[in-house]
């Protein structure tokens, strides 16, 4: 861990305010990111990232300076997300809710500004469906599967780094993502055939 | 096909990989199998990073906030995020001028004095 981010630990540990405004505007994409790959729905994701931060502010004192916080903080979306994952597909199972992430608020995200003024429109659509079905793939993903994927593929941290925020041994992590990588290409072979 | 993970993210070693390239010279079938495994995670790749929503940090706050009844995040007046000591002194400066200016107004102009 670095001294700044020792430095900024120790201000949070005095729940100085504007340190943790620092953390939320230093993480908060990549956590928003992460749970939003991990549920398919934009309000729960919205929901449980507040939620991670919230816990954050209150548990810091729990906080090791061995770890890095950011991957502390991500073990903690993580956790977040797949208790809600649990909760929301118990719900469906009692048949109170819906069934199914709302995948059309991920969908809504392939379309990014700025690619519009450089790209024509069917490229555009193109690359909007293609990210679509890939984030389709992505959330038949199992759970433990869909988290290793997101983890390496989508937000590219090391092997290290997954294995402190997934407490697994190194060798599970590398045969489960293979394991999901194969489904993920079957999935959009049938896909696209 | 077990191998492409670690063939494509080089961990496998030299023996191992120079088996692997072996067998793909000479099978297409596991050629294209490994093209269609570099593609899929290419396009995990290419998945955009979505920012969080605007009032985020505020909705974080707020929450907290009432969570703590209100020991954290109080809501201050503040703008664009701290307190506008130059607006304040400005307006300091306005209210004493304003008053000397009625103090001069008020005061006694043709005093006589006293015999």
């Amino acid at each position: 861990m670095s001294l700044s981010e020792r430095l900024l630990v120790a201000r949070l540990v005095k729940r100085d305010e504007e340190a943790f405004n620092e953390v939320v505007r230093q993480h908060g994409d990549r956590v928003f990111n992460l749970v939003l790959r991990m549920v398919g729905s934009r309000a729960e994701a919205e929901d449980i990232a507040q939620e991670v931060f919230v816990t954050v502010f209150k548990s810091i004192d729990s906080f090791r300076s061995e770890a890095k916080l950011s991957t502390w903080l991500l073990r903690i979306a993580t956790n977040h997300a797949k208790n809600r994952i649990k909760y929301l597909a118990r719900r469906r199972e009692q048949g109170s809710e819906p069934g199914g992430a709302d995948s059309g608020d991920l969908a809504d995200e392939g379309k990014a500004p700025a690619q519009s003024q450089i790209h024509g429109p069917d490229v555009l659509l193109e690359a909007a469906e293609t990210e679509d079905i890939m984030q389709q793939a992505i959330a038949t993903l199992e759970e433990d599967q869909r988290l290793l994927v997101v983890l390496r593929d989508v937000e590219e941290l090391s092997y290290e780094e997954i294995v402190e925020i997934t407490g697994l041994p190194e060798g599970t992590v590398k045969s489960r993502l293979h394991r999901a990588r194969m489904t993920l290409k079957q999935l959009l072979e049938d896909k696209f055939k | 096909m077990d191998s492409f993970s670690a063939y494509l993210e080089g961990g496998l070693a030299p023996e191992a990989k120079a088996s692997v390239e072996h067998h793909l010279s000479s099978c297409i079938q596991c050629r294209t199998s490994l093209e269609r495994f570099r593609r899929t995670l290419g396009g995990l790749g290419r998945l955009k990073g979505t920012a969080a929503p605007n009032s985020f940090l505020a909705d974080i706050q707020q929450q907290i906030n009432r969570r703590s009844r209100g020991r954290f995040f109080r809501r201050r007046w503040l703008l664009f995020g701290r307190i506008p000591f130059e607006w304040l002194s400005l307006a300091m400066i306005v209210a004493m001028l304003v008053y000397y200016l009625v103090m001069l107004q008020s005061s006694p102009t043709g005093v006589k004095p006293i015999p």
